[in-house]
């Protein structure tokens, strides 16, 4: 119950938006659409669910968008180079785990401040893969690279499972199993969680190791969508992942949240940008409404907090 | 502590200094150190209201959206409200202010995490601009008085100089000196044991918000007259550049500690370095990369600052240890780090110095002839393809005519570092410069200045104001361009029907001119044919994907969907092929490695372009004659080796007809 109150506004807030598409654009509504939308939001709400447990832990992994750069590159260089697309997006995953686990360890075991040994970590990755590639993208990838070689239908139809099947693991991951509540633990006090036996530094390690698996996951997932792939194009997702995880009622200092609420916070700003085009309002006004969507919605919090 | 973090780091900006003034040419002069500064006022700025407000435990993310939403207010109540400057100028500060008190408001007196808030506002200060402007609007045109502020000189120093000056000056003592600066450690130490000291906790961390936004305002003031145009996105990404320059200055993220110099020699280190690399004609990725590596180094070796639990306010006898160590092992960072320079240095300088150090040798007297030509080049963006495929045939023909190329300019499209760039190949002393014009308004003060110091000035690909400029390399007039894809719209149309057309983003220069070209030509020569929606990609190929799938479900009866940027056509075939319309054509003007698996699976039926390896090799050529005195204003053709003889207009080089290629003729071709 008390997660879905925590991500009550946010749910509000898609309800309405919602509502008035219904009213005004249902086109919308129409299943190819829906399709488009989640599919497009899907390298978001994969990362998202690895970030809401780093945020949990009372941590911030700003480098998110930089990794999921160097896991896309990875991943197609390999394929070009003649390893199967499958194995290629494996390594690329367990690449994303490696960036995630050296930011964990820095931050656990040497105490530095999450946010600036990702933000070092961010500006190193993204100039380093600048300079590997000098921008440019990578091409003459094998057919089977896109869609791991499943076509349109299947590769689709693989991308909406995998998204929801991380979905479904990491809440479940977080509900039921000891290190998931341990999560919750070290984000809601360490010292209390280490005097009861836990091992706060390594559930951070693992929470940055988990964000890191997934960001290499979705890179990957992202990457096989089109027949080439660039390296600066998920630049600055960090960015959205942090607001859709918050907006969903994820506490920033740790300890409180969901992952059903940040998947509503992912499909909230997610459906914005879309919705305004069926609305027919300039798509420019998008990111002006998403951070007063942010705003509100963190303000809400304390305005509950206060009457509570 | 503090004192010997702020030693360390004096120590690595001199290390920086002492191996540049070796390996980059002019790089210890009075001019290039004015540059230096001019470059670092807006973001040192940022950073120097960033300081009190990291000390007190906070964070302001939203700074440079801040500075961007100023900027147009500025440039908006300029040119459309017609207030005079001053009148703007204030009002810009305003609106710094305005936002300011919003994030004071949640943060202080709402008690909201500094992070979130900042978070939020980000999204909302720059979705404001990008929504006020249409992300379209770029205000420039300036009155120079009024220019003169951010490009000109007082007695040889920049004339910014003394505005960053009096607010170090000013936050330094408000920080050190006064006994609100006292308060503002105490909170960012522990805010609960402030309070119960007496300490207005909320006033002060209210007017930390209010000087940051302030501070943002004044930056956008200067950066409007340093670059000349206000744009929606001016000052992206600046607040991490400041956050970082803070950091790297000692200050702890977790508040309590932080001091001025410090965060002035941590934007020294950044600068310099960057500086130094480009003069050095180093790649300067590289600056990010060591940043970054120093940041890590810097906080984990001074880790004590770092961390603080309230339990540690009380320093143990082991800290103490600690900071003999961390003195050592800075030291250490700083010896490897200097070395790692050098080395890569010497390893660049000596690949590029050998040849021209043969060439008196093999001449004897020194002619004007003997010394190699060098020719910085730079495109918009490094990492849009297109370019990339130009620098292979700027490449071919500097091998071919021994020219030194320095292939240089932003990542991704960013008109300030345009500037930076042209300003350090000036500083750095080369003969021609070669530039892809991203913003008019922005750069031509800029290559002025290099034509005023006798280096040529070539631009191809997109124009300056034609008096920074010797020639243009023009790879098609915009006529032909426009009137070309007109013309394949209403072929694949069958001469009547809707198209869509996919632009880069709606301000570019070159687009606009073509789009207005396309519809003239569609007037005159297709009347059955129109044009049902233009959206904007950004030159980025998922959003051309995403618009193009909203185009489909939104404009049913588009039978073309035209993309007239590189990366756009890509992205618009996929969604066409994903969409599963085969009732739908896609054209427009891209490259043809890019396409060419759309091409042979009969998605994309055609695409418009030169080519873009000739457009590089013609400028280089160019460049070439035009340093060698072989060029002049007046000719009308300039041999161009393998290209043959180029006409030339008055001042403009033409590279001739588009071309267009479709399934049968596009594997002829590789790039």
């Amino acid at each position: 119950m008390r997660p879905v109150r925590l991500a009550l506004p946010a749910l509000l807030a898609l309800l309405a938006l919602l509502a008035v598409l219904a009213l005004l654009a249902p086109s919308f509504f129409a299943p190819d659409n829906l399709r488009d939308v989640v599919i497009s939001n899907a390298l978001v709400q994969i990362i998202a669910v690895g970030m809401t447990m780093v945020i949990l832990t009372g941590q911030v992994d700003v480098a998110v968008g930089a990794t999921a750069g160097v896991c896309a590159v990875l991943s197609a260089t390999l394929a070009r180079e003649g390893v199967p697309p499958v194995l290629a997006a494996m390594v690329a995953t367990l690449a994303g785990g490696s960036i995630g686990l050296v930011s964990g360890v820095l931050v656990a075991r040497l105490r530095l401040p999450s946010i600036v040994v990702t933000l070092a970590l961010l500006v190193i990755l993204r100039d380093g893969l600048r300079w590997a590639t000098d921008g440019a993208w990578v091409g003459d990838l094998p057919v089977s690279f896109q869609w791991f070689g499943l076509g349109q239908g299947g590769g689709q139809t693989l991308l909406i499972g995998l998204t929801v099947a991380v979905i479904v693991a990491g809440a479940w991951f977080l509900r039921t199993t000891p290190l998931g509540r341990a999560v919750y633990a070290t984000g809601s006090d360490a010292e209390s969680a280490q005097l009861l036996g836990l091992r706060p530094d390594r559930v951070v390690m693992a929470s940055f190791a988990a964000c890191g698996l997934l960001t290499g996951l979705a890179a990957a997932l992202n990457a096989s969508r089109f027949a080439e792939v660039p390296g600066a194009i998920t630049a600055g997702i960090e960015m959205k992942v942090i607001a859709a995880v918050v907006v969903g009622g994820t506490s920033i200092t740790g300890g409180r949240g969901s992952i059903g609420g940040t998947v509503i916070g992912v499909a909230l700003l997610g459906t914005i940008g879309t919705g305004l085009t069926f609305l027919g309002v300039s798509a420019y006004w998008e990111r002006a409404l998403q951070g007063a969507i942010i705003l509100a919605a963190i303000l809400y919090e304390t305005v509950r907090r206060r009457r509570a | 502590m503090r004192n010997r973090h702020e030693l360390a780091l004096a120590i690595v900006v001199a290390a920086e200094v002492a191996v540049f003034a070796v390996v980059a040419p002019n790089f210890a002069t009075g001019a290039n150190a004015a540059e230096i500064v001019r470059l670092a006022v807006e973001v040192g700025l940022l950073a120097l209201a960033l300081t009190p407000v990291i000390v007190s435990g906070g964070i302001d993310l939203s700074c440079g959206a801040l500075l961007g939403l100023s900027a147009i207010t500025l440039g908006a109540l300029w040119r459309d409200g017609g207030w005079p400057m001053p009148l703007a100028a204030a009002a810009a500060l305003g609106v710094g202010l305005l936002g300011g008190a919003l994030n004071a408001w949640l943060i202080a007196y709402r008690g909201l995490p500094a992070l979130m808030v900042t978070l939020g506002s980000l999204s909302l200060f720059r979705g404001l601009a990008e929504g006020l402007t249409g992300a379209v609007d770029n205000y420039t045109g300036l009155p120079p008085s009024f220019l003169a502020l951010g490009q000109g000189y007082l007695a040889g120093i920049p004339r910014q100089t003394p505005v960053l000056l009096l607010v170090a000056a000013g936050v330094a003592v408000l920080l050190h000196r006064a006994t609100r600066g006292r308060a503002y450690y105490a909170i960012g130490w522990n805010a609960e044991a402030a309070r119960h000291a007496g300490v207005k906790v909320a006033n002060r961390l209210a007017e930390l918000y209010l000087l940051s936004g302030l501070a943002a305002g004044l930056a956008a003031v200067i950066y409007v007259a340093h670059l000349g145009q206000a744009k929606a996105d001016a000052g992206t990404g600046y607040e991490l550049t400041a956050i970082t320059a803070v950091v790297l200055g000692g200050a702890a993220i977790t508040g309590g500690v932080g001091t001025i110099g410090g965060t002035i020699l941590g934007l020294l280190a950044m600068v310099v370095l960057q500086n130094g690399l480009r003069l050095a004609a180093l790649p300067a990725e590289l600056a990010g990369i060591l940043t970054g590596v120093l940041l890590m180094g810097a906080l984990a070796l001074g880790k004590a600052p770092g961390v603080r639990s309230p339990q540690s306010a009380v320093r143990s006898p082991q800290s103490e240890l600690e900071m003999r160590n961390t003195q050592l092992a800075v030291l250490c960072g700083v010896i490897l780090l200097g070395a790692g320079i050098v080395a890569t240095s010497n390893w660049w300088l000596v690949r590029s110095l050998r040849p021209a150090a043969l060439a008196p040798a093999t001449t004897g007297a020194t002619t004007p002839t003997a010394r190699r030509v060098v020719i910085g080049m730079m495109p918009k963006a490094k990492g849009d393809p297109y370019f990339v495929s130009c620098r292979k045939g700027a490449e071919e023909a500097a091998a071919a005519l021994g020219v030194d190329l320095i292939w240089d300019g932003p990542t991704e499209l960013d008109p300030a570092k345009q500037n930076e760039v042209v300003e350090a190949w000036i500083t750095r002393g080369i003969d021609v410069v070669a530039v892809s014009v991203e913003n008019q308004a922005a750069i031509s003060t800029v290559l002025r200045k290099a034509r005023s110091r006798g280096i040529k000035v070539l631009t191809w690909d997109a124009d300056s104001e034609p008096d920074a400029r010797d020639f243009l390399v023009n790879q098609a007039t915009p006529q032909g361009i426009g009137g070309t894809l007109a013309d394949e719209a209403a072929r694949l149309l069958g001469g009547a029907g809707e198209f869509a057309i996919v632009t880069a983003s709606l301000s570019a220069a070159n687009q606009n001119e073509w789009i207005k070209h396309i519809r003239a030509r569609l007037a005159s020569a297709h009347p059955k044919v129109t044009l049902a929606v233009i959206r904007p990609s950004d030159g980025d190929r998922d959003r051309a994907f995403a618009e193009t799938q909203t185009i489909l479900k939104v404009y049913p009866k588009v039978r073309v969907v035209m993309g007239i940027a590189a990366p756009a056509v890509p992205g618009i075939a996929e969604a066409v092929k994903q969409s599963g319309r085969t009732d739908v054509k896609v054209t427009g003007l891209s490259l043809p490695n890019m396409c060419k698996p759309y091409v042979h699976a009969g998605i994309i039926s055609s695409i418009v372009l030169w080519n873009t390896g000739d457009l590089g090799y013609l400028t280089v050529v160019a460049g070439h004659a035009l340093a060698r005195g072989q060029l002049t204003r007046g000719a009308t053709s300039i041999d161009a080796g393998r290209l043959g003889s180029i006409a030339i207009d008055k001042d403009q080089i033409l590279l001739g007809k588009p071309f267009v290629f479709t399934r049968e003729n596009i594997d002829d071709f590789d790039f």
